[in-house]
């Protein structure tokens, strides 16, 4: 009997096997037929190989089976059903038990991967090999330029980068980016790989919110601190973009939501000069002034600045004045789907000059 | 009613051509070509024409077999769902009580038999018999209870041992893992606060630091995430302010960024919904984000005669001309696509919300939530308000009001309540 430990070429490169219920190596083994009463609700048609394999596996997690073939066979429930959590559970628990190689489970996942790619365990088991094959704490010492040059960390941002590369917006995959950068503190080399991605499209807002995470070093709000200086090459940074495609909405909804969060006051002071420019500039005029992002930008900065305006009544009203007719414009004409939304933010509005 | 239908709405991509404006172009071409369907002879001009919302009609018979046919077998490709089999039975009942379909008395013990051989003897349901308890799986399981409804069926679920459990997947940061050895993520939160709070097992230490985690989730776009600092997504979004509402503690986010950001995700042309910036409209977000306004609007104290601040009439066009599968039955994520049990109740949903004003007028909200006894208040004062009614295309379309929060009919989910909110506490508890 020829014995396989490797489950990816069991699956790819040999002549489907013997039922297992004909495999000596299993003749040990009773089966337990999933418990689904006389009569079930919607009941799957199962393949035969699927059905007999999790009959398998069930009975193997019964025994609480530690063992190579065990450990192989969840690796065949997963390959056919990757939502099989259960199956993850006992294979990083096996993985364990017996010592495997870390670096090796690492790649079978990678071979897996592509038919699995947006599986919630796939990346799971994954970010939890990552910790238990270079401990964070092993690392403290080195600088940033240091632990790029560790073979674990490059392979694992090379995975990750060629996952998105095939599916630019995969959101297990920029979560997982996260999880990395944070585990290792290698915070220095994501914005480049940051532009990179905007670079390729400047509409890919899941690299637009990695460049958040980046710039913050992922600190919360009362803890960041946004200096004019970084302000100020941010807002270069995203007019930049928005002249590629002013109807955008992730350079907007990037900056204003930045500067809202971390520096109110460089919502008037410096980007709305740097807007305004922009939409009296020939090239850009008419881009600029028909996207409703630009308008909705201009009711987030008026609102924000008549707040900073407080006892100052009549320069106050002017400005309130301005925010009230962007909204007026956006519900009329340049974003009627969110008439309703912007009737709502004219009417906050004047609530709240009234204070 | 007419609506104008304009080719001016559609996306501008300023000659600038990414993936992303390439791909929305493929989506707005068949939108496009469906709504022109739609279009009054004679009004069509270049760039447009009036739609004729009267003509829209959904396909009770066609949906109802279609689920009917799920019930009887699904095929070999549905392995994939193995591990969530609990979410079938919530599908087909929830699908099949919006639309005022029979559920036979039969067809309600064939859920509870097989729920019941899903339960684990730890506590909490498990996605296939075998496994392990999942959150999002015992979420299904005790909704699709809920939708089954008398005390038999009740009495099915170990409600000490899904406390145990729940309190098992507990983490110091306030959020929950989604199973032993498993993912964390805003989903579970939102399913183990559903299930406790309609169980009457919150007690303080199951949802101490949760607020805190769901707030920590918001991004700097205003929408939320599934974990601190991942991008904004519709899913995400319901599930963490549904979440808070249960809790009380709607505050806890900055509210005028959130209704920016979900108002933003109300795509001009298509009418639906997309659940990122940037993306595609799909179906589910229609109560994802759709969904999500009854609650906004609670939480912003905003009254019935203000209105929703999105635009029901253009989310209902969506639904009805692009997500209904003629041939079929079912609903989908976007035309091109297959219908799908799961488009199915969520596009639904999306539609009930849609068509029923459902709130709590800002007059009468309880803001009493420091007593755990303020939570059963606080979950039936929802209601529907029959004089915001507003129903696209035919009388008929009309599916019945559902829970903006439980997301399932208004009866069976207060018989629910009403039975697990007269039971004594936890045994644990009296310690």
């Amino acid at each position: 009997m020829v014995r396989i430990v490797d489950s990816e070429l069991d699956q790819e490169d040999l002549p489907s096997p013997l039922p297992m219920s004909e495999q000596e190596e299993w003749s040990d083994v009773v089966p337990i037929p999933q418990d689904d009463g006389r009569h079930p609700v919607c009941p799957i048609a199962y393949k035969d190989d699927y059905r007999e394999m999790t009959d398998y596996f069930r009975a193997i997690m019964a025994a609480g089976e530690v063992s190579q073939r065990a450990f192989d066979l969840a690796g065949r429930v997963i390959d056919a059903n990757a939502a099989h959590y259960t199956a993850w559970v006992y294979r990083k628990k096996l993985l364990l038990d017996l010592g495997l190689d870390i670096s090796s489970e690492l790649d079978w996942v990678s071979r897996i991967s592509e038919r699995h790619i947006k599986n919630y365990q796939l990346w799971h088991h994954r970010g939890a090999l990552l910790e238990l094959l270079l401990d964070p704490k092993g690392i403290a010492d080195k600088t940033q330029d240091e632990r790029m040059q560790i073979p674990a960390i490059r392979r694992e941002l090379q995975f990750v980068g060629e996952v998105i590369d095939k599916d630019s917006k995969n959101f297990h995959a920029w979560s997982h980016r996260q999880f990395v950068v944070r585990l290792y503190g290698i915070w220095d080399q994501e914005m480049a790989y940051v532009e990179t991605q905007i670079n390729q499209d400047v509409r890919n807002n899941s690299a637009w919110n990695q460049r958040y995470f980046v710039l913050t070093a992922n600190q919360p709000a009362d803890v960041f601190v946004l200096t004019d200086d970084v302000a100020d090459k941010e807002i270069a940074y995203v007019m930049d973009k928005i002249k590629l495609a002013p109807n955008n909405e992730s350079p907007w909804s990037y900056i204003v939501g930045l500067l809202m969060r971390h520096a109110p006051n460089m919502l008037y002071e410096r980007l709305l000069p740097s807007i305004n420019a922009l939409a009296a500039a020939d090239e850009y005029a008419l881009a600029v002034s028909s996207t409703p992002f630009f308008w909705s930008a201009l009711v987030d900065i008026y609102e924000e600045q008549a707040k900073a305006l407080a006892g100052a009544e009549q320069q106050q009203a002017e400005v309130m004045a301005f925010a009230s007719e962007a909204c007026e414009s956006l519900a009329t004409k340049y974003d009627p789907i969110r008439a309703k939304y912007w009737e709502y933010r004219k009417q906050t509005l004047k609530t709240a000059s009234a204070c | 009613m007419s609506h104008v239908f304009s080719y001016d709405f559609r996306y501008d991509d300023n000659e600038c051509e990414t993936e992303t404006s390439v791909l929305q172009a493929e989506v707005e071409d068949s939108i496009g070509d469906i709504y022109l369907n739609f279009v009054e002879p004679g009004s069509l001009a270049q760039g447009g024409g009036a739609i004729d919302d009267s003509r829209h009609k959904l396909l009770r018979a066609k949906h109802e077999q279609f689920i009917h046919d799920a019930i009887n077998g699904l095929s070999s490709n549905f392995a994939v769902l193995d591990a969530s089999q609990p979410w079938f039975s919530f599908w087909c009942l929830n699908s099949l009580d919006m639309l005022g379909c029979d559920i036979s008395q039969q067809l309600r013990e064939r859920v509870v038999d097989k729920l019941s051989r899903l339960q684990s003897p730890s506590g909490g349901f498990c996605g296939g018999s075998g496994q392990l308890p999942h959150l999002a799986g015992s979420y299904a399981a005790v909704m699709a209870i809920v939708l089954v409804g008398g005390d038999a069926a009740y009495k099915t679920i170990d409600r000490q041992g899904m406390y145990s459990w729940l309190m098992s997947m507990k983490r110091p940061d306030g959020a929950f893992t989604m199973h032993a050895d498993g993912e964390v993520d805003v989903r579970g939160v939102y399913c183990a606060m559903v299930v406790a709070s309609l169980l009457n097992i919150m007690t303080p230490e199951l949802i101490k630091g949760t607020a805190e985690f769901i707030a920590r989730c918001q991004t700097c776009e205003g929408g939320i995430g599934p974990y601190p600092g991942v991008e904004a997504h519709g899913g995400y979004t319901l599930c963490g302010l549904a979440a808070l509402d249960i809790l009380g503690k709607t505050d806890a986010l900055r509210l005028d960024r959130l209704a920016r950001w979900m108002s933003a995700r109300q795509l001009a042309f298509e009418g639906g919904f997309n659940g990122r910036t940037n993306k595609l409209v799909d179906g589910c977000y229609s109560y994802w984000m759709g969904g999500a306004f009854p609650i906004l609007q609670k939480a912003l104290k905003r009254s019935r005669t203000e209105g929703y601040i999105y635009d029901r009439a253009a989310l209902q066009r969506y639904l009805l001309a692009c997500c209904q599968d003629r041939r079929a039955g079912g609903l989908r994520d976007k035309p091109g696509k297959s219908p799908d049990l799961y488009h199915t109740m969520y596009c639904l949903i999306g539609l009930s919300l849609s068509q029923h004003y459902v709130g709590v007028e800002p007059s009468e909200q309880v803001t009493d939530i420091t007593s755990v006894y303020s939570v059963p208040v606080r979950m039936m004062q929802w209601g529907a308000m029959p004089a915001s009614l507003l129903v696209l295309g035919l009388r008929s379309n009309v599916v019945k009001p559902v829970h903006p929060v439980y997301s399932v009919p208004y009866t069976p989910l207060a018989s629910f309540v009403k039975y697990f909110y007269a039971l004594p506490p936890l045994a644990d508890r009296l310690l």
